[in-house]
């Protein structure tokens, strides 16, 4: 019934589209995978890929749709909700906001945001609910943030604006989101295009279920402390053409706090990270590069406290203008869990190639080839009889309907 | 006789050659020999001309169109007291805004429609941005240069009856970095050219404009 209500709303949208000032975006994806990958955290296991298992399967890849509408001159109301089978089957909502941003006839312009939006970290992924134009798979940094990252809060930005040279700076005040970092310390990194939103629930590696049976799952947006988190950004712009960011973020999680999910308690965990992007364009192609380091903590007893630390960073080289659009990413990731003393520490490390060539055919129409190899070592795939290290393929051919 | 006839003819021919009027084409190129499209050529007398200068034209109205959330033309040539309107062919509704110096404004378009003609009364650069789509670009050139042109596709733009003189070319395309001196080249018209070419190679940076695209959001 959900599924014919989406593709309903799906067929409906470009009539709606033409209406003034309300504009409909959307897109559907079906895909076939290959690929020789372990079992993923959607089937309780360890695996970093979206889709696991070997041989050849025709897979659908989501639908999303999203809804602008400029009230105002200087307001804008977004919103965007997707519906998903990968590790669950629905709708949620992915995005919901307002933005007023009066218009400036200084150099100086500000805007005040107000909603469930993502936090500013990627320089990749600015599509429809947060796909990437170059890649199915966005990177690791940009996967995670599509699993467990999300404000609901309010942002103020403010840009300065000059011919060579203009400087943005934004501060937002958040609640919910306390369980953040809660995968990364379970499962780690992972490099997937399947994206969570308000209403759905992640689950975790079985490994991760110490409290009751699995499937263990839970929420990573609700609020479990009543503490404010927060983010800052600073962007500079140069020539128009390259753009440097750099972000903090902080949940401000109290780590001693939890709440109860389908029966089993899910901490808040208390995470902080760090940042940095960079994007520049060269001719018809982009460069982007970004790096990321943080924490992630829970103390869940006075006796017992935990921290993992993670970092990944990422290059790419994409061309974004014509119907062919081919795209190279490399990068690494990791995470260290502390203290040392810990029996059984939850430590990664781990690199990735991803190959893809996109075609353009038509304005709605987007096919994708996309290879990636990712070579990862994780010790608790002992605890599952497995080899710490483990390579994997997936090859994906994809093609989406946008509008 | 014959010697009066001689005298005058030389005469004649004395007031005839500074008055000679060359053809100059400027052909701009990019690094790569590709043409430019959009690059503003003007060009003011560096030293006395043969000729007087081309009168300036009277005051236009010049339309600049929103058509799939671009400005079309990206950029276009004005003469102080000059007027632009800004149309809007889109479904969506436009607030087009400019901060710049020479003339700041603010203006919503709604779909359709097409604002009030908005006098340049000022020579200098005016940025106009969209507050609603930060990625549309447009540029318009207020210049009282005596000749003052824009290329087209094939990077080419012509001037007809250039008077004998020096002259100062002056070349501006939105995307030379802010940071470069001017493009600016000296140009001798002698007596003895009817037709010059002036070829000018210019490094962009790259067109910021990004095409409409279903697969990005571009708010």
């Amino acid at each position: 019934m959900r599924l014919t209500s989406i593709l309903l709303l799906l067929a409906a949208a470009p009539a709606c589209a033409k209406a003034q000032n309300l504009q409909w975006h959307g897109y559907l994806d079906y895909r076939l995978v290959a690929g020789s990958s372990a079992p993923n955290w959607t089937d309780g296991g360890l695996g970093k890929l979206r889709w696991d298992g070997h041989g050849v399967s025709a897979r659908f890849g989501g639908a999303a749709l999203l809804a602008t509408a400029q009230l105002s001159p200087e307001l804008l109301g977004v919103a965007s909700a997707q519906f998903q089978t990968s590790d669950r089957r629905g709708i949620d909502l992915t995005e919901a906001w307002l933005r007023y941003r009066p218009v400036s006839t200084t150099p100086w312009r500000w805007s005040l945001r107000g909603g469930l939006f993502f936090p500013a970290v990627s320089l990749e992924n600015d599509g429809i609910g947060w796909t990437s134009p170059y890649t199915l798979t966005p990177s690791a940094i940009n996967s995670w943030v599509g699993e467990e990252l999300r404000s609901t809060g309010a942002e103020f930005r403010l840009e300065r604006r000059g011919r060579s040279m203009s400087v943005e700076a934004a501060v937002t005040a958040f609640v919910g989101n306390d369980p953040a970092g809660e995968q990364l310390a379970a499962r780690g990194w992972s490099l997937s295009d399947l994206v969570y939103g308000l209403g759905s629930s992640m689950r975790e590696p079985d490994l991760a279920a110490r409290d009751g049976p699995p499937p263990r799952r839970y929420d990573a947006f609700v609020e479990t402390d009543h503490r404010i988190g927060w983010q800052g950004e600073l962007t500079v712009r140069a020539d128009d053409v390259s753009r440097l960011t750099l972000l903090h973020y902080d949940n401000r999680a109290d780590p001693t706090t939890s709440t109860m999910f389908e029966g089993q308690r899910i901490f808040s965990w208390h995470t902080r990270f760090w940042s940095l992007g960079e994007r520049t364009r060269m001719g018809d192609w982009v460069l982007i590069g970004q790096a990321i380091r943080g924490s992630t903590a829970i103390v869940p007893s006075p006796f017992f406290h935990t921290e993992t630390g993670f970092w990944s960073a990422f290059a790419m080289v994409a061309r974004e203008q014509g119907r062919w659009r081919p795209a190279l990413r490399l990068e690494m990731f990791g995470t260290r869990q502390r203290p040392d003393s810990l029996a059984e520490r939850a430590n990664e490390h781990g690199r990735a190639l991803t190959a893809a060539l996109n075609w353009q055919p038509r304005s709605w129409l987007r096919v994708t080839g996309e290879l990636i190899a990712l070579d990862s070592s994780r010790t608790e795939r002992r605890h599952l009889g497995l080899a710490e290290s483990s390579f994997d393929l997936q090859a994906q051919l994809g093609a989406r309907l946008v509008f | 006789m014959r010697l009066y006839r001689l005298v005058l003819a030389g005469f004649g021919l004395a007031f005839w050659l500074p008055a000679m009027a060359a053809v100059l084409n400027v052909q701009v190129l990019d690094d790569h020999g590709k043409p430019i499209g959009d690059a503003v050529v003007s060009m003011v007398a560096s030293a006395a001309t043969a000729g007087d200068p081309p009168a300036l034209p009277v005051a236009q109205t010049k339309i600049i169109d929103q058509r799939r959330e671009t400005f079309l033309p990206y950029v276009e040539i004005f003469r102080p007291g000059d007027r632009v309107v800004f149309r809007n062919s889109d479904t969506t509704r436009h607030h087009v805004y400019s901060f710049s110096p020479t003339r700041s404004f603010e203006m919503v378009v709604r779909p359709g429609r097409s604002t009030a003609p908005l006098l340049l009364d000022r020579a200098g650069i005016v940025a106009v941005g969209c507050n609603i789509h930060d990625h549309m670009r447009n540029w318009l050139f207020v210049s009282s240069a005596p000749w003052l042109a824009i290329t087209d596709a094939a990077g080419q733009v012509r001037f007809d009856a250039m008077p004998v003189g020096k002259y100062t070319v002056t070349v501006w395309h939105p995307q030379l970095s802010p940071r470069q001196p001017p493009v600016e080249r000296q140009l001798d018209v002698p007596a003895d050219r009817a037709d010059m070419k002036l070829p000018v190679t210019l490094s962009l940076l790259p067109d910021p404009r990004m095409p409409m695209d279903h697969n990005r959001m571009q708010y």
